[in-house]
């Protein structure tokens, strides 16, 4: 891939942080959310949800409701217009459950009934109004719970296979030094700032969509599939997105039906869902355990590793994080043994959520590193160096790029490491446990490829045009400056258009892999521009001429970018055409987290003053934007750590906490010192431009950090999450 | 209240309907309609009520249904959807306005209470010539939000917070805007930003 004559210069391994296109347009409200979209004469919908979590509706009577002035109509199980095709996952939907077709409730929160008035007022009240009489079943809605079924994942994907390298069970029989341990973390769910707010009106036979999408191509199928339209008769508009992290990059079902009630109305229809309903109308990071076996050498060389993981799924869903191929390629292990289970539960389905299996198995797995480094009274930082592969453990391929003892030595280095006194519970300021602890972070590479038009006028302005998503990692930014920097322009010469599936076609923003998916093809449409232009970009002052030379005022270019030949990148492995053959590649971002907690020793009150993480994720176009992304998600590991968990009422089966003053995320109070250190790392295989994925990494590894410094400090070691304070006594 | 600019001409609608898909202008969106029964206001919740409010130094008449919180009267009827709806329960700030130069949550004041405020909202802070607010600016410069979802309500905050004497410390920002979530996490960053617009507002 790396091999494209050009006369294009190269982009530097960091690239300037220059401030955020979108920044004036947000830091004066004129960002135009998709809530914020006027549209004339809409109808305000409100969603009913179920408020069991298994059972029947028995009776729904809506007579009281509909008779309030200004009630339209209100939809159930019983009169919701028919669509198409059910949501279903295999089609890129975010569940398989297609609500408002039969009286069954199979999740608590699931959508029942959508009423419809004049206002939004009219509308809640009139939901409140709907009686709803349900026979109520006994429902499993945790790992633990009676009737929960586990299934092993290997069984139901075919694409998955559970790894077994060597004879693991008999290298942790004769290891001299073993781990065993078993690591659990609760259900979290995404919580963006904006809710899910979706509005829809019709033009005639073309639909407008103006909802939050990571991935506004795949929404656009996906409605036009369950409404039985052409693609092409569906227009998403998204320009601006409160925050994804997963919970919009996946087709929800309340967008067609809101469509199809459009249609039904003739009117534009506006739903903006409470923050409660936001709980469980995406999906969400399943509750999941995981059992880590590792053996040793006296002197710290692993000679076993094994991850056994249970997750969390529906009874109708098909999803997995099942990400033990990324834990089995962290260390040279010579032995391994894998097996990745799903809990079948009376919950809604689990999916992506900002390092979907990353986090919670690399808890797992770097705590477990650190157990393993106090029984052998070895520093935690040089078990790892130690077991550093050379290649792949898992099928020994080749990583292109693989900085993670740089990231420990830089991040340590940074943050005094050397300096600790190794004794657990022997660091105390006052009435302050002072500890330390760090952990590896990684996440794989994927890339989809994409395609995006790039224009550059006569006046020397330019635009770049990609159905991309901003959700606030410097989308705009990032794409406009690789234009800019590769057809030497200001880059406030340079207009950015995403968000819109009109435009053309990328890869989600999801998996960190938009911007390497589509970076190359702008870099292509950029190399034709200048290929036309006698294959060297004149000066800025010298445009004019050679425009006029050229006859024209404009050009524009469309590129499409295959990643690895069509063959695309997926969970940290591609196959490279070289003049030898195919060879199989491991490609991942890699990073080191440090932590430093500090806790009361009578209160148990945890405080952390220090994260510090330092990263490798290839060329960094921006870095600004990167150092956002790897601070942000160092600050949802914290909340991973610490915060984050739905609770059940184990009597009623329901989540209790679906707001943000029980489900705890952090403030501004909590967060103190945050920093991360860009580790320069060059690549010329991943792609043409060396990029690798930035927006997840910054969350793994972070909370088995927090609880090895937990350790440092107090002896204590904790394997459940969230660490809350009634663990610490 | 006939005559009233900002109640639409009920005729409109038909019109409205047929340029369905074009951005129009806010305060003709919400058609008092005809099909709702006129209500007495003092005896239901839901008739229309009249307030009157200065918002970012403009007066403004707005009809509203006594349920109607004001962040939901400044994003639909005064067309000034800055102030955003994150949680519709105080729970996260992303609404936050001046009214009579205090920080409030749109989202848990009912617009009829806001009768006779003064209210200055986002889009209201920067001045007339389009010059950003030194608070405005200097998120840019810090890079004070990611998404961008939560910032009007963060800038709001954070220019009472200086104004309130509650920004001496970098331990005081901290506590006077965690009332403010931001799920991106830029917290650092508005620290940062709001430690460097204080000279600016106080110059």
């Amino acid at each position: 891939m790396s091999g494209h004559e050009t006369a294009l210069r190269e982009l530097p391994l960091i690239g300037r942080g220059h401030a955020r296109y979108d920044g004036r347009a947000k830091v004066t409200g004129r960002a135009q959310f998709a809530a914020d979209v006027v549209v004339a004469d809409p109808i305000h919908a409100f969603l009913l949800l179920s408020t069991i979590p298994r059972g029947r509706i028995d009776r729904i009577k809506t007579d009281r409701a509909l008779v309030l002035p200004g009630v339209i109509d209100i939809l159930t199980h019983e009169n919701a217009p028919a669509l198409a095709a059910p949501v279903s996952q295999a089609a890129g939907s975010a569940t398989n459950h297609q609500p408002l077709i039969d009286p069954d409730i199979v999740f608590d929160g699931q959508v029942i009934g959508v009423v419809l008035a004049e206002n939004f007022e009219t509308a809640r009240e009139a939901a409140a109004l709907v009686d709803i009489h349900y026979v109520k079943q006994p429902a499993a809605v945790t790992l633990d719970s009676p009737g929960a079924v586990t299934e092993r994942w290997s069984e139901i994907n075919q694409n998955f296979e559970d790894l077994e390298v060597g004879d693991a069970e008999k290298a942790l029989a004769e290891a001299p030094v073993t781990i065993d341990a078993t690591y659990h973390m609760q259900s979290q769910v995404h919580n963006a700032m904006e809710p899910f707010p979706t509005t829809v009106l019709w033009d005639g036979d073309d639909l407008i969509v103006h909802e939050p999408s990571q991935y506004v191509v795949g929404l656009q199928r996906g409605v036009a599939r369950q409404l039985g339209i052409d693609p092409s008769r569906v227009r998403i508009i998204s320009p601006y997105i409160g925050g994804g992290f997963g919970s919009k990059l996946s087709l929800t079902p309340r967008t067609a039906i809101l469509a199809a009630l459009a249609r039904k109305h003739r009117r534009p229809v506006k739903l903006v869902a409470t923050r409660s309903q936001g709980f469980t109308l995406s999906t969400y990071r399943g509750e999941s355990r995981h059992r880590i076996r590792l053996g040793a050498t006296p002197d710290g060389k692993l000679t076993a590793f094994a991850h056994e993981a249970w997750e969390m799924c529906s009874r109708f869903g098909a999803y997995a994080s099942a990400s033990t191929d990324l834990t089995a390629d962290m260390y040279a292990a010579p032995s391994i043994l894998t097996r990745v289970n799903i809990v079948r539960t009376d919950r809604t389905t689990p999916g992506f959520m900002r390092g979907p299996g990353e986090m919670p198995y690399m808890f797992a797995l770097e705590t477990a590193m650190d157990e393993l480094a106090y029984r052998l009274e070895m520093d935690p930082v040089e078990l790892r160096r130690l077991n550093e592969p050379a290649r792949s453990p898992i099928d020994g391929s080749r990583f292109t790029s693989r900085s993670l003892v740089k990231c420990f030595d830089e991040a340590a280095e940074r943050f005094g490491w050397r300096n600790r006194n190794p004794v657990p519970g022997a660091n105390r300021d006052g009435d302050w446990l002072v500890g330390y602890g760090c952990a590896a972070a990684t996440f794989p590479c994927f890339n989809y490829g994409g395609s995006a038009t790039v224009t550059l006028l006569r006046s020397g302005r330019a635009r770049v045009e990609t159905a991309a998503s901003e959700i606030g990692t410097g989308a705009y930014t990032a794409l406009g400056q690789v234009a800019a920097e590769l057809l030497d322009l200001p880059i406030e010469n340079v207009e950015v258009l995403l968000g819109d599936s009109l435009l053309p076609p990328t890869a989600p923003a999801g998996g960190s892999m938009q911007t390497a998916s589509t970076v190359p093809a702008i870099r292509l449409a950029c190399e034709r521009i200048v290929s036309r232009l006698g294959n060297r970009m004149p000066a800025l002052a010298d445009l004019g001429a050679a425009f006029d030379r050229l006859g024209t005022l404009s050009i524009q270019e469309t590129a499409q970018y295959a990643a690895f030949d069509g063959k695309n990148a997926n969970g940290g492995r591609a196959v490279l055409s070289t003049p030898d053959g195919d060879e199989p590649i491991a490609i991942a971002s890699y990073g080191a987290q440090f932590v430093e907690v500090r806790i009361n020793a009578r209160t148990k009150e945890l405080r952390v003053p220090r994260l510090v993480g330092a990263f490798a994720a290839g060329r960094i176009l921006n870095e600004r934007m990167a150092l956002a992304q790897y601070r942000g998600g160092m600050v949802w590991g914290l909340s991973s750590a610490l915060f984050e968990g739905l609770a059940i009422d184990p009597i009623q089966s329901r989540v209790t906490n679906t707001n943000f003053e029980e489900y705890a995320i952090p403030v501004n109070a909590d967060v103190q010192m945050v920093e991360a250190i860009l580790v320069p790392e060059e690549d010329h295989e991943v792609n043409p431009l060396g990029v690798k994925g930035i927006g997840e990494i910054g969350i793994v590894g972070v909370a088995a950090a927090v609880s090895n410094a937990i350790f440092h400090a107090t002896g204590k070691r904790l394997r459940d999450l969230p660490i809350t304070l009634d663990k610490l006594f | 209240m006939p005559g009233d600019p900002n109640l639409p001409n009920p005729h409109r609608r038909n019109f409205l309907r047929g340029s369905a898909g074009v951005a129009i202008a806010p305060f003709a969106v919400r058609a008092a309609r005809a099909e709702i029964p006129a209500l007495d206001a003092s005896e239901d919740a839901r008739a229309l009520t009249a307030v009157g409010m200065t918002v970012n130094g403009q007066r403004r008449r707005l009809s509203v249904d006594a349920r109607t919180s004001l962040l939901d009267a400044l994003r639909d009827q005064a067309g000034l959807t800055g102030a955003k709806k994150g949680c519709d329960q105080g729970q996260c700030g992303a609404c936050t306005v001046h009214v009579d130069r205090r920080r409030i949550l749109s989202c848990l004041m009912f617009a009829v209470a806001s009768d006779g405020a003064d209210i200055t909202t986002i889009e209201g802070l920067a001045g007339e010539d389009g010059a950003l607010h030194p608070m405005q600016a200097s998120f840019i410069d810090q890079d004070a939000f990611q998404c961008g979802f939560c910032t009007p309500g963060q800038i709001l905050s954070a220019v009472a917070c200086v104004k309130e004497g509650h920004a001496e410390t970098e331990a005081d920002i901290r506590e006077y805007m965690s009332g403010n979530l931001c799920r991106c996490a830029a917290y650092p960053n508005i620290v940062a930003a709001i430690r460097q617009a204080k000279p600016l507002m106080e110059g």
